[in-house]
This record gives C-alpha cells, structure tokens and sequence, in this order.
C-alpha cells in the first residue's frame, strides 16, 4: 500500500511560517492523528501531503517516491474535507461517481462501484437524491463515500466530525474506525479534539506554532508528554503545574506557603541525574490529585476549595493554593465525594504520578515511578 | 412590534405614491407611443392622459418603407440591428474577460491592486474620457464602426462584470474546487466542471446587467458613431421634423421597444442583483 515521509517540510504564507521543518513518517496502513490549537499549521500540512499546497521547503514522499510536483490527482489521496465540499448541483450518485468519470472509468463499473460503496455506508436510499436536500449527517456519509469510492491508498481527513452533534460524532467515530480497519488505507486525520485523537488514532502528531511537539502512541502523549505544551494540551480537565525550585532533594514550591516537598531516597538520584537547572515546573494530573486527608502521600501541601463541578461519573474539584489565589488547581474525585466551599484541605500526591519539567526548556526532564 | 393602524396606512399610502412616481414615465411612453398623431402633439393644449384613438401608426412611421414620402420612414430598423450587435458583442467581450478575471481574483487573488484600480474605473465621469478615446478612436479608424462601440461597451462594463461575479464565486466554499482536484481535475477542469455550474445563475444575470448597460448607453454611441452604426438611444435623439419639432409619438414608439429588455431583463434578475451589489458585505 503507502508510507508517507515528510522530510523537513517548510511552508510560509508571507512572513508568516505555517510549518516549519516538519518530519514525520507515517506507516502503511497506519491511522495518524494530527492534533494542535487553531492556527498551528495541521490543515496546511494536510494540504502539503494531498497536494494542494506545495512545500517552500522539504520533500513529501509516498512509498519512497518524492510527490512535490505530482499533482494531487494523480497521488492516489482521497480528502474529505471540514465543511465536506458536496457539490450541491448534482445528486448523490453523482456526487460519488464523480472522481470515478474523471478516470474515465467504464459505465457500469462506476455503478457498480458506487452501489458497493453506498452500501458500506448505508446510504442507498440516498442515491437518486438531490445533495442539496441532505441533512449535515447525511451530507457527511457522502463526503466519505466520495473520497473513498476511488479506493484511495492514502486517505486524509479534514476535521470530518466537527460539524456534526455530540452523538453522532461518536457514532461516526466509531464507524470510521471500521471502515478504517476493514479497508486498511494509511489515514491521517487532522483534529483539535484531544478526545477523537486519542480514541482513533495509533499515533499522534502534536503540533503547535508551527511545530511538531510530540509523535507518538496515544498513550505515551499522554504519560510521557514531551514538554510543558503536550502535557497541557492533552488531558481534559488540564494538568496542574507547580512552579518552583529544586534543591538538594526538596521541591520549594511558590504557590504553597508550606511550600517544601522531599523526594524519596529511592528517586532523589534519579532527580539529581536528570535535572538540568534549579528552576522546575511539577506536573500532576487532575486524577491523581486527591483532596482529603489521607495518610498514604499527604504532600503537606494546602488548597482552598472553591467550586466543585459533579459531572455523575466523577466531581471535578477546582482549588486555589494557599500560596497564591489566582492559581486554579483541579482535583477529580468519585462522585460521592461532597467538599464543602471555601474549606481549607489537604493535597495528597503520590510521587510516581508526578512529572518534571525543566522551566527553561519546558521539555520534560523525568517522570517519577517509571 | 405590532404596527398601530395609521402608520400601516401611511405606509401603503407613501409606497403607492413612490411607486407612481416611478411608473408614470414608463406609463406615459407606453400610452403615448399609441396616440395618433394630434393626441401626442397636444394641440390646442389639451393633455390626453389615455390614448382614445389607439393605433399603431407611430410604429409604422419609422418601420414601414412604403411611406416614401417621409424621411424617418423606415428608419429605425438600423438600429434596432445596431443596438443589439454592439450590445451582445460587448457584453459578450465584458464576460469573458470578466468571469476569468474574476475567478483569478476570487480564487488566486490574481492582480494585485488591480481589482480596485478596475473599481476606479467606474469612479470617474464618462465625459471625462470619452473624447480623448475618441480621439484614439478617429486615428485607428473604429469610428462608427460595430467593433469600435463593442470594444469600448466591454471595457467600460468590465468593472460591473468582474466585481458582480467576484461576489458570485467567493461565495463558492474553495473546497468544492479542491475536492474536484484531489479527484483528479485539472485547475481549470475543475473551475468548469464544478465552480460554472454552482455560479451559472450568477453568470447569467451579470451577463444580463451588462447587456441593459449596454443597451441603454447614449453617450458612448453619440460621440462614437454618426451614420451607419448609430444605437437607439442616439437615433430616437435624432427623430425629429421641421415642420412639428420632436416627434414625440415615434420616439416613444421607439423609447418602448428600447424598454421592453431592460424591463424584462431587470425583473429576471432582480433577486441575484441585490445580493451583488453588496459587494461582499454579507457574510454567511
């Protein structure tokens, strides 16, 4: 089938830079989900990969073959884009049929085809229909439809569910994930939902400003985030950082007015290995930061309660530090967990959930209990 | 909000009497071009606000060459074969240009400042430029000649076509045109098989806009014709007698004819012209 490579790959709007020297290889029959905030450069490397935009620097190369000037017709990409470009003056069918005629593909192929991909789809009962008449939902089954009846071998998709209501979206979520496994085409699927990046894809390219962050398995982007923006990026609701110092086996940390907290002597030479300047920042995710008092990792650090969202499965709790009361922490606890507003509690942190960051770098310099 | 009753009133009232207002000169050109000839010269100074002998009489003056007699006999099927000639051609050059300029600006932002220099174009008086092209006009010999008025109908109209449909296409998502690429059509395979189809009502009636421009020009045709290729403007301008002055029943026999495709043209695209002439203003 087809691997992508993406060697250096540089792109410029101006003075601005879209994408700036972006490595990424991608292997056959993989699903990869390119994952960033607004504007940081996802739906143009997209664009580099089908074609649409040439590179000002890099090459792209599929199967080994270098693409620059390929056009993308002839790449063998299907794309489905964000707003899903159905051409609304044409019915269904033809709206499916339509990259099949430019290949001049035979009559009764092209139904034959387009038959077969309807059904996959489940949108036979469409076919003779107007595309202007379609529902979003509809509308979206025969952006797919189009983009995969050429049989595609790469297949590269624009944020697809984000037009779409929170439950089809999963549903659509789940269906694509079959029809990805059935069919086995190399995806890549740019997103800036966390959630759909993390559930489909079997790697995630994290990127931001223009800048690759962060390639990796989901869970590893997750548990070993690569630097203070993958950590917070990831994870819903957001890590906790604490700023502070390191020394001589003991956090000092700014918010908290009790603000010392020892390493154990198993990690104090790992920590004393890794680190590379005084200046730290500790990452906790909201789960592993318990409120109460139990006995087993109480940091000796205090927060004041000061909203508590239930959410049915679990109650995020959010915390100003006793240090600082601009800095919000969260806490997700069980449901049946009932704070009272306002009340001073204790944290509790196990060490091995912790992350170190290096502030200057903002890399992550060591992740306790691994 | 509920309207109170008198300011209902008052409204339909003020509509109807803009409306006449507007309509009585197309009315009086349509009643007049059927008076016979002592109604339209109001002789004796009595107005005739119908005509009450209706005939065709008027039409026959400037049609029919049997009445030898006359000088205008015959006259104003010239014309009528000029006008449409030079309107056509023109639009027809203002379109071409202008639907491949205006894709190029929507699309590519082709040009630069040029879109916007085609805008100014617009932004000073025809009187302003016409001798000087006429001028240049007399050196290359296009004076009174069909490709003379044309080029210069397709020029001056060009701004029209271009901004009108530059509207029409950056309202086509871009991504229509990159779907139908991915699928393997060339840039302008997919400006013909996908971005002309979604904008043909578009095309059409700023084909039509430039057409009523052209057909209802007077000044261009003036100054650059004289004899052979003179518009119906400029001819119903000439209609005139020594013995009665203005031959105002023939004029307006002629006015109507000249009217009738504005008239029809306007009415067909009325819809697609108030949402070009915003220029862009509205965004989904």
């Amino acid at each position: 089938m087809a691997n992508i490579v993406l060697d250096k790959l540089v792109k410029r709007f101006g003075k601005q830079v879209a994408v700036n020297e972006l490595s990424l290889e991608i292997k056959d029959r993989e699903f990869v989900a390119i994952l960033g905030p607004s504007g940081c450069g996802k739906t143009t490397t997209m664009n580099m990969i089908s074609g649409l935009l040439k590179p000002d620097a890099g090459t792209v190369r599929f199967d080994g073959s270098v693409m620059n000037n390929i056009p993308p017709g002839k790449r063998g990409v299907g794309f489905m884009f964000q707003n899903y470009a159905v051409f609304t003056y044409l019915s269904v069918y033809d709206n499916i049929a339509f990259g099949l005629r430019i290949r001049k593909m035979e009559t009764e192929q092209i139904d034959k085809e387009v038959q077969e991909v309807a059904r996959l789809l489940q949108i036979r009962h469409l076919l003779s229909m107007p595309a202007s008449n379609l529902s979003i939902n509809d509308m979206q089954k025969v952006a797919l439809a189009r983009s995969m009846v050429v049989k595609p071998q790469i297949f590269l998709l624009d944020e697809p569910l984000s037009n779409l209501d929170a439950a089809l979206r999963n549903v659509m979520r789940a269906e694509l994930k079959k029809i990805q496994q059935e069919l086995g085409q190399t995806t890549v699927y740019v997103t800036h939902d966390q959630v759909e990046a993390m559930s489909l894809a079997d790697r995630i390219a994290v990127m931001n400003f223009a800048v690759l962050q962060q390639y990796d398995a989901p869970h590893n982007i997750y548990n070993r985030p690569k630097n203070l923006f993958v950590a917070n990026f990831i994870g819903s609701p957001t890590i906790n950082f604490f700023e502070g110092r390191y020394r001589g086996g003991e956090f000092n940390l700014k918010d908290f007015s009790a603000g010392k907290m020892s390493v154990s002597k198993e990690n104090k030479k790992q920590v004393d290995d890794s680190i590379r300047g005084e200046d730290i920042v500790l990452g906790i995710r909201p789960e592993h930061l318990k409120v109460g008092s139990s006995r087993d990792g109480v940091s000796g650090l205090k927060a004041k309660i000061v909203s508590v969202e239930p959410l049915g499965s679990k109650t995020i709790v959010y915390m100003h530090p006793d240090g600082n009361p601009s800095a919000i922490l969260k806490s997700s606890m069980d449901s049946d967990f009932k704070p009272k507003i306002g009340e001073m509690t204790s944290l509790i942190i196990n060490e091995k959930n912790l992350y170190l960051f290096d502030k200057k770098s903002a890399d992550l310099v060591m992740r306790f209990g691994s | 909000m509920e309207q109170k009753l008198y300011v209902k009133v008052l409204k339909f009232f003020l509509i109807v009497f803009v409306t006449m207002l507007f309509f009585f000169p197309i009315y009086w050109i349509f009643s007049m071009a059927f008076k016979p000839f002592p109604e339209w010269t109001a002789a004796g100074g009595k107005i005739y606000w119908f005509p009450n002998n209706p005939t065709f009489n008027n039409f026959r003056a400037i049609f029919s060459r049997k009445l030898e007699m006359s000088p205008i006999a015959g006259t104003a099927i010239r014309p009528i074969l000029n006008s449409l000639t030079v309107s056509i051609i023109g639009t027809a050059i203002a379109m071409v240009v202008g639907i491949f300029a205006a894709y190029g600006i929507s699309r590519y932002k082709a040009g630069g400042n040029l879109p916007f220099m085609l805008l100014q174009l617009r932004m000073f008086p025809p009187i302003a430029i016409i001798i000087p092209i006429m001028i240049m006009w007399a050196f290359l010999r296009m004076i009174d000649t069909w490709y003379g008025l044309a080029i210069i109908y397709g020029v001056v109209t060009l701004p029209f076509s271009v901004w009108l449909m530059k509207t029409f296409f950056d309202d086509i998502p871009k991504e229509l045109d990159e779907a139908a690429i991915v699928d393997g059509c060339s840039n302008i395979g997919a400006f013909f098989k996908v971005v002309m189809p979604l904008a043909k009502g578009g095309i059409a009636s700023s084909a039509l806009f430039v057409f009523i421009l052209n057909w209802s020009d007077f000044l261009i045709a003036l100054i650059l014709t004289d004899r052979r290729w003179t518009t119906i403007p400029v001819h119903i301008s000439k209609l005139q007698s020594a013995m009665v002055g203005a031959l105002y029943g023939p004029k307006a026999a002629l006015g109507m004819i000249a009217a009738v495709p504005p008239i029809v043209f306007g009415i067909l695209i009325q819809k697609y012209l108030v949402r070009g002439f915003t220029f862009g203003a509205i965004k989904k």
